[in-house]
Protein backbone atom coordinates (compact mmCIF):
# COMPACT_ATOMS: atom_id res chain seq x y z
CA UNK A 1 0.00 0.00 0.00
CA UNK A 2 1.28 3.69 -0.94
CA UNK A 3 1.81 5.75 1.85
CA UNK A 4 -1.25 8.71 0.20
CA UNK A 5 -3.07 5.73 1.28
CA UNK A 6 -1.68 4.53 3.98
CA UNK A 7 -1.69 7.69 6.24
CA UNK A 8 -5.40 8.40 5.97
CA UNK A 9 -6.12 4.78 6.57
CA UNK A 10 -3.80 4.97 9.57
CA UNK A 11 -5.22 8.56 10.78
CA UNK A 12 -9.07 6.86 11.00
CA UNK A 13 -7.63 4.14 12.94
CA UNK A 14 -6.78 6.20 15.60
CA UNK A 15 -9.80 7.72 15.78
CA UNK A 16 -7.96 11.42 15.15
CA UNK A 17 -9.70 14.14 13.75
CA UNK A 18 -10.29 13.96 9.75
CA UNK A 19 -12.29 16.21 7.42
CA UNK A 20 -14.80 14.01 6.31
CA UNK A 21 -16.97 14.45 3.36
CA UNK A 22 -20.67 14.65 4.68
CA UNK A 23 -24.16 14.76 2.92
CA UNK A 24 -24.82 17.80 3.51
CA UNK A 25 -26.01 21.54 2.39
CA UNK A 26 -24.71 24.86 3.87
CA UNK A 27 -27.84 27.53 3.31
CA UNK A 28 -27.05 31.31 4.22
CA UNK A 29 -30.40 31.91 6.21
CA UNK A 30 -30.13 35.31 7.30
CA UNK A 31 -26.60 38.17 6.75
CA UNK A 32 -25.99 41.69 7.83
CA UNK A 33 -25.65 41.00 11.67
CA UNK A 34 -22.75 42.29 13.18
CA UNK A 35 -20.71 39.71 15.10
CA UNK A 36 -23.88 37.73 16.04
CA UNK A 37 -22.81 35.90 19.12
CA UNK A 38 -26.08 33.84 19.67
CA UNK A 39 -28.99 32.05 18.72
CA UNK A 40 -32.34 31.21 20.21
CA UNK A 41 -35.47 29.75 18.44
CA UNK A 42 -38.88 31.30 19.61
CA UNK A 43 -41.73 28.81 19.47
CA UNK A 44 -43.34 30.34 17.05
CA UNK A 45 -40.45 29.63 14.39
CA UNK A 46 -38.64 32.98 14.07
CA UNK A 47 -35.43 33.07 16.11
CA UNK A 48 -33.46 35.45 18.38
CA UNK A 49 -30.38 36.30 17.62
CA UNK A 50 -27.66 38.72 19.77
CA UNK A 51 -25.30 41.18 17.66
CA UNK A 52 -22.03 41.84 20.67
CA UNK A 53 -22.08 45.12 19.46
CA UNK A 54 -25.48 45.41 21.95
CA UNK A 55 -28.50 44.32 19.46
CA UNK A 56 -30.85 41.53 19.70
CA UNK A 57 -32.45 41.04 16.47
CA UNK A 58 -35.71 38.69 15.51
CA UNK A 59 -35.27 36.65 12.06
CA UNK A 60 -38.36 35.32 10.71
CA UNK A 61 -39.06 31.91 9.82
CA UNK A 62 -37.65 32.43 6.27
CA UNK A 63 -34.49 34.32 7.35
CA UNK A 64 -35.90 37.81 6.88
CA UNK A 65 -34.13 40.10 9.55
CA UNK A 66 -36.48 42.77 11.15
CA UNK A 67 -34.55 45.80 10.47
CA UNK A 68 -35.34 47.18 13.57
CA UNK A 69 -33.53 45.53 17.17
CA UNK A 70 -35.44 44.30 20.16
CA UNK A 71 -36.27 47.59 22.23
CA UNK A 72 -35.92 47.32 25.80
CA UNK A 73 -32.37 45.56 25.74
CA UNK A 74 -29.93 46.29 29.21
CA UNK A 75 -26.58 48.52 27.63
CA UNK A 76 -23.61 46.36 26.89
CA UNK A 77 -20.16 47.35 27.55
CA UNK A 78 -18.86 46.69 24.30
CA UNK A 79 -15.08 46.49 23.73
CA UNK A 80 -12.72 43.97 22.16
CA UNK A 81 -14.49 40.64 23.16
CA UNK A 82 -16.68 42.55 25.90
CA UNK A 83 -20.54 43.33 24.58
CA UNK A 84 -23.92 41.64 23.90
CA UNK A 85 -23.18 37.94 24.33
CA UNK A 86 -25.81 34.89 25.25
CA UNK A 87 -29.78 35.00 24.49
CA UNK A 88 -31.78 31.88 26.27
CA UNK A 89 -35.23 31.60 26.37
CA UNK A 90 -36.53 30.22 29.68
CA UNK A 91 -37.73 26.67 29.25
CA UNK A 92 -41.20 27.67 30.23
CA UNK A 93 -41.26 30.52 27.42
CA UNK A 94 -43.83 29.82 25.87
CA UNK A 95 -46.16 30.78 29.26
CA UNK A 96 -43.69 33.20 30.69
CA UNK A 97 -42.07 34.64 27.95
CA UNK A 98 -38.93 35.35 29.41
CA UNK A 99 -35.72 36.05 27.91
CA UNK A 100 -31.97 35.83 29.57
CA UNK A 101 -29.08 37.60 28.44
CA UNK A 102 -26.09 37.66 29.41
CA UNK A 103 -23.35 41.29 28.70
CA UNK A 104 -20.33 42.92 30.14
CA UNK A 105 -21.63 45.46 31.98
CA UNK A 106 -19.57 48.40 33.12
CA UNK A 107 -16.73 50.32 31.49
CA UNK A 108 -13.60 50.18 30.73
CA UNK A 109 -12.06 50.49 34.04
CA UNK A 110 -14.31 48.27 35.89
CA UNK A 111 -16.62 45.71 34.39
CA UNK A 112 -17.74 41.79 34.60
CA UNK A 113 -20.06 39.32 33.00
CA UNK A 114 -23.68 40.31 33.86
CA UNK A 115 -26.64 38.20 33.46
CA UNK A 116 -30.83 39.64 33.03
CA UNK A 117 -33.56 38.98 31.91
CA UNK A 118 -37.03 40.20 30.60
CA UNK A 119 -40.60 39.44 28.93
CA UNK A 120 -40.31 39.24 25.41
CA UNK A 121 -43.76 41.04 24.30
CA UNK A 122 -44.50 42.07 20.74
CA UNK A 123 -40.64 43.04 19.82
CA UNK A 124 -39.90 44.86 23.33
CA UNK A 125 -37.83 43.59 26.05
CA UNK A 126 -40.21 44.21 29.60
CA UNK A 127 -40.10 44.21 33.15
CA UNK A 128 -36.00 44.08 32.65
CA UNK A 129 -34.37 42.71 36.10
CA UNK A 130 -30.65 42.16 36.47
CA UNK A 131 -30.17 38.24 38.22
CA UNK A 132 -26.49 38.33 38.69
CA UNK A 133 -23.60 40.43 38.40
CA UNK A 134 -20.05 38.76 38.45
CA UNK A 135 -17.66 39.66 41.04
CA UNK A 136 -14.71 41.81 40.93
CA UNK A 137 -15.61 44.28 38.38
CA UNK A 138 -11.85 44.41 36.92
CA UNK A 139 -10.32 46.46 33.96
CA UNK A 140 -9.50 44.84 30.50
CA UNK A 141 -12.38 43.50 28.09
CA UNK A 142 -11.35 40.19 27.66
CA UNK A 143 -12.68 36.76 29.15
CA UNK A 144 -15.93 36.91 29.68
CA UNK A 145 -17.35 33.47 29.24
CA UNK A 146 -21.73 34.48 28.73
CA UNK A 147 -23.02 30.94 27.90
CA UNK A 148 -26.42 29.53 29.76
CA UNK A 149 -27.80 26.38 30.59
CA UNK A 150 -30.95 25.60 32.02
CA UNK A 151 -30.84 22.62 34.55
CA UNK A 152 -33.76 20.11 34.94
CA UNK A 153 -34.54 21.48 38.69
CA UNK A 154 -35.14 24.99 37.74
CA UNK A 155 -31.88 26.71 38.06
CA UNK A 156 -29.75 27.65 35.16
CA UNK A 157 -26.29 28.13 35.12
CA UNK A 158 -24.03 30.55 33.50
CA UNK A 159 -20.39 30.20 32.75
CA UNK A 160 -17.83 33.18 33.07
CA UNK A 161 -14.15 33.90 32.77
CA UNK A 162 -10.82 34.60 34.89
CA UNK A 163 -10.53 38.23 32.85
CA UNK A 164 -7.30 37.51 31.22
CA UNK A 165 -5.25 39.08 33.73
CA UNK A 166 -6.68 37.44 36.92
CA UNK A 167 -6.12 33.66 35.78
CA UNK A 168 -5.24 32.81 39.96
CA UNK A 169 -8.41 34.32 41.18
CA UNK A 170 -9.92 30.85 39.06
CA UNK A 171 -9.01 28.96 42.32
CA UNK A 172 -10.07 31.26 44.68
CA UNK A 173 -13.62 30.42 45.96
CA UNK A 174 -14.30 34.15 47.37
CA UNK A 175 -15.44 35.73 44.30
CA UNK A 176 -16.77 34.73 40.63
CA UNK A 177 -13.90 35.32 38.34
CA UNK A 178 -13.01 31.73 36.55
CA UNK A 179 -16.34 29.80 37.76
CA UNK A 180 -19.37 28.41 36.69
CA UNK A 181 -22.12 29.98 38.61
CA UNK A 182 -25.55 28.26 39.15
CA UNK A 183 -28.70 30.57 39.96
CA UNK A 184 -31.90 30.04 40.08
CA UNK A 185 -33.90 31.58 37.64
CA UNK A 186 -35.46 34.61 39.92
CA UNK A 187 -31.39 35.25 40.09
CA UNK A 188 -31.33 33.99 44.04
CA UNK A 189 -28.85 31.31 44.85
CA UNK A 190 -30.10 27.51 44.63
CA UNK A 191 -29.84 26.04 48.72
CA UNK A 192 -28.16 23.38 47.32
CA UNK A 193 -25.08 25.11 45.73
CA UNK A 194 -22.15 23.04 46.67
CA UNK A 195 -20.10 26.32 48.45
CA UNK A 196 -22.99 27.67 49.69
CA UNK A 197 -22.34 27.18 53.18
CA UNK A 198 -18.86 27.69 53.30
CA UNK A 199 -17.11 30.55 55.00
CA UNK A 200 -15.60 33.35 52.50
CA UNK A 201 -17.29 31.09 49.61
CA UNK A 202 -19.18 33.09 46.79
CA UNK A 203 -22.16 31.00 47.01
CA UNK A 204 -23.40 31.35 43.33
CA UNK A 205 -20.17 28.97 42.68
CA UNK A 206 -21.00 26.00 41.18
CA UNK A 207 -17.72 24.83 39.68
CA UNK A 208 -14.23 26.69 39.67
CA UNK A 209 -10.54 26.70 38.08
CA UNK A 210 -11.93 27.49 34.44
CA UNK A 211 -10.42 30.09 32.30
CA UNK A 212 -12.59 31.00 29.57
CA UNK A 213 -16.17 29.09 29.34
CA UNK A 214 -17.63 29.37 26.20
CA UNK A 215 -19.69 26.63 25.51
CA UNK A 216 -22.02 24.66 28.09
CA UNK A 217 -25.24 21.97 26.99
CA UNK A 218 -27.40 20.12 29.22
CA UNK A 219 -27.69 16.41 27.58
CA UNK A 220 -30.95 15.83 29.60
CA UNK A 221 -30.69 12.00 28.39
CA UNK A 222 -27.98 11.04 30.28
CA UNK A 223 -28.16 14.14 32.71
CA UNK A 224 -24.81 15.12 31.99
CA UNK A 225 -23.46 18.73 31.78
CA UNK A 226 -20.56 19.43 29.62
CA UNK A 227 -18.73 22.56 28.82
CA UNK A 228 -15.65 23.72 27.02
CA UNK A 229 -13.21 26.90 27.55
CA UNK A 230 -10.25 28.50 25.71
CA UNK A 231 -6.56 27.37 26.47
CA UNK A 232 -4.21 29.80 25.99
CA UNK A 233 -1.98 28.68 23.76
CA UNK A 234 -3.15 24.55 22.92
CA UNK A 235 -5.18 23.49 26.48
CA UNK A 236 -8.46 23.99 24.90
CA UNK A 237 -10.83 21.74 26.86
CA UNK A 238 -14.30 19.98 26.81
CA UNK A 239 -14.96 19.02 30.46
CA UNK A 240 -17.90 17.45 32.59
CA UNK A 241 -19.08 19.37 35.29
CA UNK A 242 -19.60 18.34 38.22
CA UNK A 243 -21.01 20.73 41.38
CA UNK A 244 -18.10 21.89 43.46
CA UNK A 245 -15.41 20.51 40.99
CA UNK A 246 -11.99 22.50 40.36
CA UNK A 247 -11.25 22.03 37.00
CA UNK A 248 -7.57 23.00 37.70
CA UNK A 249 -7.03 26.57 35.97
CA UNK A 250 -3.91 27.94 35.86
CA UNK A 251 -2.28 25.36 38.26
CA UNK A 252 -2.86 22.72 35.57
CA UNK A 253 -3.21 23.09 31.89
CA UNK A 254 -2.12 21.47 28.92
CA UNK A 255 -1.51 25.00 27.06
CA UNK A 256 1.11 28.01 27.34
CA UNK A 257 1.04 31.52 27.67
CA UNK A 258 0.58 33.16 24.46
CA UNK A 259 4.11 34.89 25.05
CA UNK A 260 5.37 31.14 25.00
CA UNK A 261 5.91 31.43 28.36
CA UNK A 262 4.80 28.72 31.07
CA UNK A 263 1.30 28.75 32.44
CA UNK A 264 1.98 25.62 35.05
CA UNK A 265 4.48 22.89 35.23
CA UNK A 266 1.71 20.44 35.59
CA UNK A 267 -1.21 19.05 32.82
CA UNK A 268 -2.50 16.76 36.56
CA UNK A 269 -2.48 17.31 39.87
CA UNK A 270 -4.30 15.59 42.88
CA UNK A 271 -8.13 16.74 43.13
CA UNK A 272 -8.35 18.58 40.25
CA UNK A 273 -10.64 17.39 37.32
CA UNK A 274 -8.90 16.49 34.56
CA UNK A 275 -10.57 17.31 30.80
CA UNK A 276 -12.73 14.88 28.48
CA UNK A 277 -10.55 16.01 25.54
CA UNK A 278 -7.93 18.99 25.27
CA UNK A 279 -7.02 20.46 22.05
CA UNK A 280 -3.48 21.41 21.46
CA UNK A 281 -2.91 23.45 19.35
CA UNK A 282 -5.74 25.36 20.48
CA UNK A 283 -9.03 24.98 18.17
CA UNK A 284 -10.76 28.68 20.22
CA UNK A 285 -14.06 26.65 20.79
CA UNK A 286 -16.81 29.11 21.32
CA UNK A 287 -20.25 27.32 21.38
CA UNK A 288 -21.58 23.66 22.66
CA UNK A 289 -24.67 21.74 21.30
CA UNK A 290 -25.98 18.81 21.29
CA UNK A 291 -27.67 17.32 17.94
CA UNK A 292 -30.86 15.95 19.06
CA UNK A 293 -32.98 16.41 15.42
CA UNK A 294 -34.07 13.73 12.90
CA UNK A 295 -32.33 15.20 9.50
CA UNK A 296 -29.10 13.66 10.57
CA UNK A 297 -29.28 10.19 12.03
CA UNK A 298 -25.86 9.59 12.03
CA UNK A 299 -25.30 12.83 14.10
CA UNK A 300 -27.62 11.81 16.94
CA UNK A 301 -26.48 12.51 20.55
CA UNK A 302 -23.22 13.79 19.17
CA UNK A 303 -21.66 17.24 20.85
CA UNK A 304 -21.20 19.82 18.51
CA UNK A 305 -18.39 22.80 18.87
CA UNK A 306 -18.14 25.28 17.41
CA UNK A 307 -14.53 27.06 17.00
CA UNK A 308 -13.21 30.52 15.87
CA UNK A 309 -9.30 29.54 15.64
CA UNK A 310 -9.97 26.62 13.33
CA UNK A 311 -12.97 27.89 11.63
CA UNK A 312 -14.88 24.76 12.00
CA UNK A 313 -17.35 22.84 13.85
CA UNK A 314 -15.97 19.77 15.76
CA UNK A 315 -18.39 17.07 15.59
CA UNK A 316 -17.55 14.80 19.15
CA UNK A 317 -18.74 11.82 18.54
CA UNK A 318 -20.65 10.31 21.97
CA UNK A 319 -21.25 6.07 22.36
CA UNK A 320 -22.88 5.11 25.32
CA UNK A 321 -21.47 8.39 27.05
CA UNK A 322 -17.89 8.29 26.13
CA UNK A 323 -16.12 9.99 23.63
CA UNK A 324 -15.09 7.74 20.44
CA UNK A 325 -13.41 10.27 18.07
CA UNK A 326 -14.22 13.51 16.58
CA UNK A 327 -14.55 15.16 12.88
CA UNK A 328 -13.87 18.20 11.68
CA UNK A 329 -16.83 19.73 9.78
CA UNK A 330 -17.82 22.98 7.75
CA UNK A 331 -13.54 24.09 7.34
CA UNK A 332 -14.98 25.17 3.76
CA UNK A 333 -16.46 27.64 4.90
CA UNK A 334 -13.13 29.40 6.13
CA UNK A 335 -14.96 31.71 8.81
CA UNK A 336 -14.90 31.92 12.34
CA UNK A 337 -17.68 30.56 13.66
CA UNK A 338 -19.63 32.06 17.07
CA UNK A 339 -22.45 29.62 17.47
CA UNK A 340 -23.75 26.28 16.88
CA UNK A 341 -27.37 25.26 17.52
CA UNK A 342 -29.71 22.32 17.07
CA UNK A 343 -32.77 23.43 15.28
CA UNK A 344 -36.01 22.37 16.47
CA UNK A 345 -36.52 21.29 12.28
CA UNK A 346 -33.37 19.57 12.56
CA UNK A 347 -31.24 21.57 10.84
CA UNK A 348 -27.84 22.19 12.08
CA UNK A 349 -27.91 26.02 12.75
CA UNK A 350 -24.41 28.49 12.57
CA UNK A 351 -23.39 31.90 13.38
CA UNK A 352 -20.45 33.14 11.60
CA UNK A 353 -18.12 35.85 13.51
CA UNK A 354 -17.51 38.78 11.96
CA UNK A 355 -18.75 42.73 11.06
CA UNK A 356 -21.11 41.23 8.47
CA UNK A 357 -22.30 37.91 10.02
CA UNK A 358 -24.48 35.60 8.58
CA UNK A 359 -26.82 32.80 10.10
CA UNK A 360 -26.03 29.24 8.49
CA UNK A 361 -28.41 26.61 8.36
CA UNK A 362 -27.20 23.26 7.35
CA UNK A 363 -29.39 20.69 6.06
CA UNK A 364 -29.12 17.04 4.01
CA UNK A 365 -28.13 17.53 0.44
CA UNK A 366 -30.95 15.98 -1.14
CA UNK B 1 37.10 43.99 19.50
CA UNK B 2 37.09 45.79 16.04
CA UNK B 3 35.48 49.03 16.42
CA UNK B 4 32.60 48.79 14.21
CA UNK B 5 31.75 45.81 15.50
CA UNK B 6 31.76 46.47 18.94
CA UNK B 7 28.76 48.34 19.49
CA UNK B 8 26.88 45.84 17.75
CA UNK B 9 27.98 42.86 19.58
CA UNK B 10 27.57 44.98 22.68
CA UNK B 11 23.56 45.44 22.02
CA UNK B 12 23.17 41.63 20.98
CA UNK B 13 25.22 40.26 24.69
CA UNK B 14 22.67 43.07 26.42
CA UNK B 15 19.57 42.12 24.83
CA UNK B 16 20.71 38.42 25.29
CA UNK B 17 21.60 38.98 28.93
CA UNK B 18 18.14 41.77 29.44
CA UNK B 19 16.24 38.47 27.80
CA UNK B 20 17.59 35.40 29.81
CA UNK B 21 17.20 37.32 32.77
CA UNK B 22 13.76 38.19 31.99
CA UNK B 23 12.86 34.85 31.53
CA UNK B 24 14.26 33.99 34.69
CA UNK B 25 12.07 36.83 36.44
CA UNK B 26 9.47 35.32 34.80
CA UNK B 27 9.33 32.30 35.84
CA UNK B 28 9.81 32.40 39.07
CA UNK B 29 7.23 35.15 39.38
CA UNK B 30 4.79 32.66 38.04
CA UNK B 31 5.82 29.59 40.26
CA UNK B 32 5.70 32.00 43.19
CA UNK B 33 1.74 32.59 42.16
CA UNK B 34 1.34 28.99 41.46
CA UNK B 35 2.92 28.06 45.08
CA UNK B 36 0.68 30.29 46.78
CA UNK B 37 -2.43 28.23 44.92
CA UNK B 38 -0.79 25.48 46.96
CA UNK B 39 1.15 23.94 43.66
CA UNK B 40 3.76 21.51 44.68
CA UNK B 41 7.25 22.47 43.78
CA UNK B 42 10.28 20.73 44.21
CA UNK B 43 13.94 22.30 43.12
CA UNK B 44 13.75 19.88 39.83
CA UNK B 45 10.39 21.37 38.85
CA UNK B 46 11.35 24.71 39.44
CA UNK B 47 15.16 24.13 37.53
CA UNK B 48 12.64 22.92 34.57
CA UNK B 49 10.53 25.37 34.43
CA UNK B 50 12.69 27.72 34.31
CA UNK B 51 14.76 25.95 31.42
CA UNK B 52 11.21 25.26 29.45
CA UNK B 53 11.16 29.64 29.54
CA UNK B 54 14.12 29.94 28.42
CA UNK B 55 13.65 27.82 25.37
CA UNK B 56 10.25 29.38 24.92
CA UNK B 57 9.31 32.89 26.50
CA UNK B 58 13.28 34.37 26.06
CA UNK B 59 13.13 34.60 22.46
CA UNK B 60 9.76 36.92 22.40
CA UNK B 61 10.91 38.43 25.06
CA UNK B 62 14.01 39.36 23.29
CA UNK B 63 12.31 40.91 19.97
CA UNK B 64 10.81 43.28 22.49
CA UNK B 65 13.87 43.84 24.99
CA UNK B 66 16.06 44.45 21.58
CA UNK B 67 13.03 47.14 19.88
CA UNK B 68 13.76 48.88 23.54
CA UNK B 69 16.88 48.74 23.48
CA UNK B 70 17.27 50.17 20.29
CA UNK B 71 15.72 53.30 21.23
CA UNK B 72 17.07 53.64 24.48
CA UNK B 73 20.58 52.35 24.48
CA UNK B 74 21.61 55.24 21.30
CA UNK B 75 19.89 57.91 23.79
CA UNK B 76 21.23 56.81 26.57
CA UNK B 77 24.78 56.76 24.98
CA UNK B 78 24.02 60.13 23.45
CA UNK B 79 22.88 61.96 27.24
CA UNK B 80 25.97 59.85 28.87
CA UNK B 81 28.34 61.85 26.43
CA UNK B 82 26.98 65.29 28.24
CA UNK B 83 26.64 63.78 31.50
CA UNK B 84 29.63 62.03 32.34
CA UNK B 85 29.03 61.27 35.84
CA UNK B 86 25.89 60.08 35.49
CA UNK B 87 26.93 57.59 32.71
CA UNK B 88 26.16 54.37 35.21
CA UNK B 89 22.76 55.90 36.48
CA UNK B 90 21.64 57.09 32.91
CA UNK B 91 22.27 53.29 30.88
CA UNK B 92 20.54 51.52 33.92
CA UNK B 93 17.41 54.26 34.01
CA UNK B 94 17.40 54.04 29.80
CA UNK B 95 17.02 49.97 30.05
CA UNK B 96 14.05 49.72 32.83
CA UNK B 97 12.64 52.43 31.31
CA UNK B 98 12.86 50.40 27.54
CA UNK B 99 11.43 47.19 29.19
CA UNK B 100 8.29 49.40 30.58
CA UNK B 101 7.54 50.88 27.54
CA UNK B 102 8.01 47.96 25.39
CA UNK B 103 5.53 45.85 27.29
CA UNK B 104 3.42 49.02 27.65
CA UNK B 105 3.17 49.45 23.73
CA UNK B 106 2.63 45.47 23.50
CA UNK B 107 -0.37 45.70 25.98
CA UNK B 108 -1.65 48.71 24.06
CA UNK B 109 -1.51 47.29 20.62
CA UNK B 110 -2.14 43.41 21.58
CA UNK B 111 -5.81 42.17 22.57
CA UNK B 112 -4.86 40.68 25.78
CA UNK B 113 -4.31 43.06 28.56
CA UNK B 114 -1.17 42.24 29.39
CA UNK B 115 1.03 40.28 27.58
CA UNK B 116 3.60 39.33 29.55
CA UNK B 117 2.89 37.37 33.39
CA UNK B 118 5.08 38.97 35.49
CA UNK B 119 3.90 42.37 34.08
CA UNK B 120 0.29 42.01 35.91
CA UNK B 121 2.00 43.20 39.35
CA UNK B 122 4.26 45.73 40.11
CA UNK B 123 6.91 43.72 41.96
CA UNK B 124 6.83 41.45 38.08
CA UNK B 125 7.22 44.63 36.78
CA UNK B 126 10.09 46.47 38.54
CA UNK B 127 11.76 42.63 38.27
CA UNK B 128 11.48 42.89 34.51
CA UNK B 129 12.68 46.65 34.03
CA UNK B 130 15.38 45.27 36.31
CA UNK B 131 16.32 43.16 33.76
CA UNK B 132 16.69 45.77 31.24
CA UNK B 133 19.02 47.91 33.54
CA UNK B 134 21.58 44.99 33.69
CA UNK B 135 21.53 44.53 29.96
CA UNK B 136 22.15 48.36 29.77
CA UNK B 137 24.66 48.56 31.85
CA UNK B 138 26.46 45.58 29.88
CA UNK B 139 26.08 47.71 26.86
CA UNK B 140 27.61 50.45 28.74
CA UNK B 141 30.57 48.54 29.75
CA UNK B 142 31.27 46.80 26.89
CA UNK B 143 30.91 49.88 24.50
CA UNK B 144 32.83 51.77 26.64
CA UNK B 145 35.53 53.26 24.09
CA UNK B 146 33.48 53.83 21.80
CA UNK B 147 31.09 56.22 24.04
CA UNK B 148 33.98 58.23 25.38
CA UNK B 149 33.74 61.64 24.18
Amino acid sequence: MSKPFLIPLLLSLLGSPVAQAMDYRIETLSEGLEFPWSLAFLPDGRMLVTERVGRLRLIEADGRLDPEPVSGVPEAFVAAQAGLMEVALDPEFARNQWVYLSYAHGSEQANNTRLARGRLVEGELQDVKVLFTAQPLKTGAAHYGGRIAFLPDQTLVLTLGDGFDWREDAQNPGNHLGKIVRLNRDGSVPADNPLRDQAGAAPEIYSLGHRNVQGIFYDAEAGRLYSHEHGPRGGDELNLIEAGRNYGWPLVTQGVDYTGALISPYTTLPGLQPPLLHWTPSVAPSSLTQYRGALFPQWQGDLFAATLAERSVRRIRLLDGKLAGEDVLFEELGERIRDVRSGPDGALYLLTDNAKGRVLKVVPAD
Amino acid sequence: MPSKAQPVLAFVFAVLLAAALGSIVQTQYNLAMLQALGAPLSAEVRLRATGLDLLGFAPLFAVLVAAGFLCALPSAAWLSRRLLPLRWPLFALAGALAIWLAMSLANALLPMPTLIGANRSLIGTLGLMACGSLGALLFARLSRPLCRP
